[in-house]
């Protein structure tokens, strides 16, 4: 059986003031099959969120390649990747749209997913209770805390019931409370719906919480430590 | 030891050199000159039409170059819901065209009243929905295809 996303010796570069900054010098290998739960490890600036870019396709690696399910997509946009693996991703910096409601954000993400219209209400209603985002389902993004956007995200990934969730630095702007609930609801879904996760976290004791963990470690070279390939 | 001053900052920020104070200057410009043109004589009605629709580019542009920062929260948001580049142009393509077209809307009007030629306002539909739609999605793709555009996704 075909790995959900492999990526083989990924490197990506940036044109900075002191000249083309590479990432990951050795080159970045990893798998990630069917109901993994698979956390990157590392340390601010170390390329975890360029990582996650990459394996959406938002980011094209100048070297090496990333398939999905066998099919080459290094060169291939989000939109072609969600058509192999279903996928919902959650970013650093909350994404939602600042002049829909709560509600109306989410009903637009699943609407986009090919969630059926009879569904999606029932759907909605779950995730938001889930986050505690039910009370304020009709407020505007702009007007809410940082961790409240952040649940909204959480909540409209979360409600696409996604093949992969790609989700990065998932508790950054969450309290305590909403941190102690995430990490095992990530662990339920990969558990009990076998979700595949591709998460990364600047938390080692987070890390630890995934069924595989990879570490990167300076100069942003990654070193296999779990499900690296040519070890 | 000199006396701080205050003008630096006014001077080094007086003379307009974005691409937005450019866009401004040109429309004001457009209309200026048909307004003075109106003042020599009466002009013809296309020539005076033609001169009006110079005004749609650089207006729907500006439109869509001076809310970047909203438009760019909106394309990320979009992007991570899994829309496609397309889909996002389109979208603004659309915003684009309603705007010149609503804006216009009493010019088309008054071609549908005076039962003015059919070609000619079916052109004039064409000409504003084009330019209206691409000049407001076009700052959209600089932006979507720009290499730093993912670089917001991260903190």
């Amino acid at each position: 059986m075909p790995s959900m996303i492999e990526t083989r010796s990924v490197v990506v570069e940036y044109p900075s003031v002191r000249g083309v900054l590479r990432l990951y010098d050795q080159g970045v290998s990893l798998k990630l099959d069917q109901g993994d739960f698979l956390a990157v490890l590392g340390g601010s600036g170390w390329g975890k969120s360029t990582l996650v870019n990459v394996v959406l396709g938002l980011e094209k690696p100048i070297h090496g390649s990333v398939t999905f399910r066998d099919h080459d997509v290094t060169r291939e946009s989000f939109v072609k990747r969600c058509s192999l693996v279903k996928t919902a991703a959650v970013f650093q910096r909350p994404t939602a749209l600042p002049q829909m409601t709560v509600s109306q954000n989410l009903h637009l993400a699943l609407s986009l997913a090919g969630v059926p219209r009879k569904e999606r209400d029932e759907r909605i209603k779950e995730a938001l209770a889930f986050f505690g985002l039910d009370k304020i389902e009709r407020s505007y993004p702009d007007g809410l805390s940082a961790g409240q956007r952040r649940r909204i995200d959480l909540a409209r990934a979360l409600a696409v019931k996604p093949e992969l969730l790609v989700i990065d630095e998932p508790t950054g702007d969450l309290d305590g409370s909403a941190t102690n609930l995430l990490i095992p609801l990530l662990r339920g879904l990969n558990r009990n719906q076998g979700t595949t996760i591709f998460m990364t976290t600047a938390l080692p004791r987070q890390a630890s919480q995934a069924k595989h963990q990879v570490h990167l470690r300076q100069p942003m070279v990654l070193t296999p430590e779990n499900r690296m390939i040519g070890d | 030891m000199e006396k701080p001053s205050w003008t630096p900052i006014v001077l080094s920020g007086a003379i307009p050199r974005e691409a937005t104070d450019l866009l401004a200057i040109l429309v004001m410009g457009i209309v200026a000159l048909e307004t003075s043109l109106a003042t020599i004589g009466p002009p013809a009605f296309n020539s005076r039409l033609l001169l009006s629709l110079l005004v749609v580019p650089p207006t729907c542009a500006l439109a869509s170059v001076s809310t970047t920062t909203r438009r760019t929260r909106e394309e990320l948001a979009l992007f991570a819901y899994g829309g496609s580049a397309w889909q996002i142009l389109l979208r603004y393509f659309f915003r684009g065209a309603i705007i010149a077209l609503a804006a216009f809307s009493p010019i088309i009007l008054q071609g549908i009243i005076a039962t003015a030629s059919v070609f000619g306002l079916i052109l004039l539909v064409i000409a504003l929905f084009l330019a209206g739609g691409l000049f407001y999605s076009l700052p959209s793709l600089r932006r979507i295809r720009s290499s730093s555009f993912v670089e917001n996704y991260k903190s």
